[in-house]
């Protein structure tokens, strides 16, 4: 196991958000958490990634207790997170952006390291063209690039991505999906949040479905979006995908 | 702009041996001026890239200037009471930063403009041998009080700040301070160890203050708590950095230059009042020029990472 999640709570004021949750994330593997609205799917990424404490439970990052400590240090242990809503740095460039990740990542790098990074990871990611571009002036589709974009550019060993095709057209989704296949290549695991079905089927080894904060089903998406548990959660509304 | 810092240190390195006539003696000391604006605004500048706005100049710049000026009545050698200022200012605001820059926006800002007066009042407050309370001290002069070597002096000093503004412009730390700056927690996310950054950034920013201060005072002869530790000070680092363009190395000089420059020339002509006119200048820049000065010619540099 490269990262568990072990009975994860979290409250906000009275409502439980994330409710005695496990998981866990194999080495290579690509891992989807679905669930309907306010199921605590972002939440969970939030607790992961260090941007709140949980209330109780433990994450374990390939061995390393990390439930206590703070962003930048579970950044520096290989955890790489794209948020949700795309926050790119507005007067930075593209290329700038990705330096960020790349310098101060889970590899510290010297400034000619990261350039070498940076270029990299715009070439995997089609930015390269967009490079030079002020990341305020790009499109919505541009902005999530640039978000995963960042993240690849720590060097992660695991990367969280929140909802990174929402608001894509398919062409664009499908060119996302083949930057996730190809950064999964490179030994990288990945856990991501969707609403997209098609995208959850076609990318994720294994899916964890999430409502009210709690886990009703896991297993292969034919699994568990067969499950009766699911149907109900989802009330049939979303299975064919588009969100 | 490539050719115009060296052109500006050349015509820096020229002013005192411009016949000036009459003049000359007075044009070597707005110049000085210029040096120590342009000084503590950059120092500021620095500091400001992390998006952390410090009310706070007028406390280093006056710590800077009683370490001088305390350790060198007291017959510590002037070059190391010199370095004290720098070293006296860098440490106190260690400690102020500690406490204060997990603090978010105008709660800093607030907390860094309650320190600067705590200060100017504990320096009037304690004993008059020591600090010689409201009224001051005179201060012993560096250089036997030469005008010309002392304004050389405040060009090496200037010029240390401005290398230091380069150091960091073109270092990793260009791109913490920016990201900090421009997303705090998104930064955190990536890795940057942000509050450990924005110390680093608050104590370089209040060393060099302190550095001006000492330089300052070497110069002026006497520290008064009302002026060495004055708000108007501060107001004035931030204001000059944002006339000629923050998070730049060329603007917070520029804007030293030239607000300097109208001031002198406005007070020349106006006399009274010439502070009104002076005010409206500069409220005209910055609504309309949001980059400041140096936007003007180099529009690039609003476009490139975070203000070239």
């Amino acid at each position: 196991m490269l990262l568990a999640a072990t009975d994860l709570s979290k409250r906000f004021g009275g409502v439980a958000a994330v409710r005695r949750l496990d998981f866990h994330l194999d080495p290579g593997e690509i891992l989807a958490i679905i669930g309907p609205n306010g199921a605590g799917k972002t939440t969970v990424l939030n607790l992961l990634s260090g941007v709140f404490p949980a209330d109780e439970g433990r994450i374990v990052l390939d061995g390393t207790d990390i439930t206590r400590l703070p962003a930048e240090d579970r950044c520096h242990l290989g955890l790489g997170r794209a948020f949700q809503v795309v926050q790119p740095f507005p007067e930075m460039t593209v290329r700038d952006n990705l330096m960020v990740g790349a310098l101060f990542g889970a590899r510290q790098r010297s400034l000619a390291e990261a350039r070498k990074r940076t270029e990299e990871v715009l070439a995997l990611t089609g930015l390269s063209g967009r490079a030079a571009m002020p990341a305020r002036d790009l499109t919505l589709a541009g902005e999530k690039r640039v978000e995963m974009a960042r993240a690849i550019a720590t060097s992660p060993r695991v990367l969280l991505l929140d909802e990174v095709m929402a608001g894509l057209l398919p062409q664009e989704a499908d060119e996302m999906l083949a930057v996730v296949r190809a950064v999964r290549e490179t030994g990288v695991a990945v856990l991501f949040i969707e609403h997209v079905m098609r995208v959850v089927r076609d990318l994720a080894d294994r899916v964890v479905v999430m409502d009210f904060g709690e886990k009703i089903a896991e297993g292969s998406y034919r699994d568990v979006t067969g499950h009766p548990k699911v149907i109900e959660a989802y009330l049939g509304t979303e299975e064919t995908g588009g969100a | 702009m490539r050719w115009a810092g060296p052109a500006a240190l050349v015509v820096a390195l020229l002013v005192p041996l411009v016949p000036a006539g009459g003049y000359q003696q007075y044009v070597v000391q707005v110049a000085t001026f210029v040096l120590i604006n342009a000084g503590v605004a950059l120092a500021w500048d620095i500091q400001a890239r992390t998006g952390q706005l410090s009310l706070a100049p007028a406390a280093f710049f006056g710590l800077g200037a009683y370490a001088y000026t305390i350790a060198a009545l007291r017959g510590v050698p002037l070059p190391v009471a010199f370095l004290l200022g720098p070293l006296v200012a860098g440490a106190v605001s260690l400690g102020l930063g500690v406490v204060t820059l997990r603090l978010q926006g105008l709660y800093f800002a607030i907390a860094t403009l309650a320190f600067a007066e705590v200060v100017k009042v504990i320096f009037k407050e304690l004993p008059l041998d020591l600090t010689g309370g409201a009224v001051g001290l005179t201060a012993p002069p560096l250089l036997g009080g030469h005008q010309t070597g002392l304004y050389y002096l405040g060009l090496c000093v200037l010029l240390l700040v401005v290398a230091a503004s380069l150091a960091v412009r073109h270092s990793r730390l260009h791109y913490a301070f920016t990201a900090i700056r421009q997303g705090e927690l998104t930064a955190r996310v990536l890795g940057v160890r942000v509050v450990r950054t924005k110390l680093l950034a608050f104590v370089l920013s209040a060393s060099l203050t302190g550095l001006v201060g000492a330089y300052a005072t070497s110069r002026l002869f006497f520290v008064i708590p009302e002026d060495t530790f004055g708000i108007g000070l501060s107001v004035t680092a931030l204001a000059t950095a944002i006339f000629g363009g923050v998070y730049t190395t060329a603007g917070p000089v520029l804007g030293a230059i030239i607000l300097r420059s109208l001031e002198e020339g406005l007070r020349m002509v106006l006399r009274e009042g010439y502070l009104a006119v002076y005010g409206v200048i500069l409220m005209l820049v910055i609504l309309y020029l949001p980059g400041g000065l140096v936007s003007l010619w180099n529009r690039r540099a609003r476009d490139a990472a975070g203000g070239d």
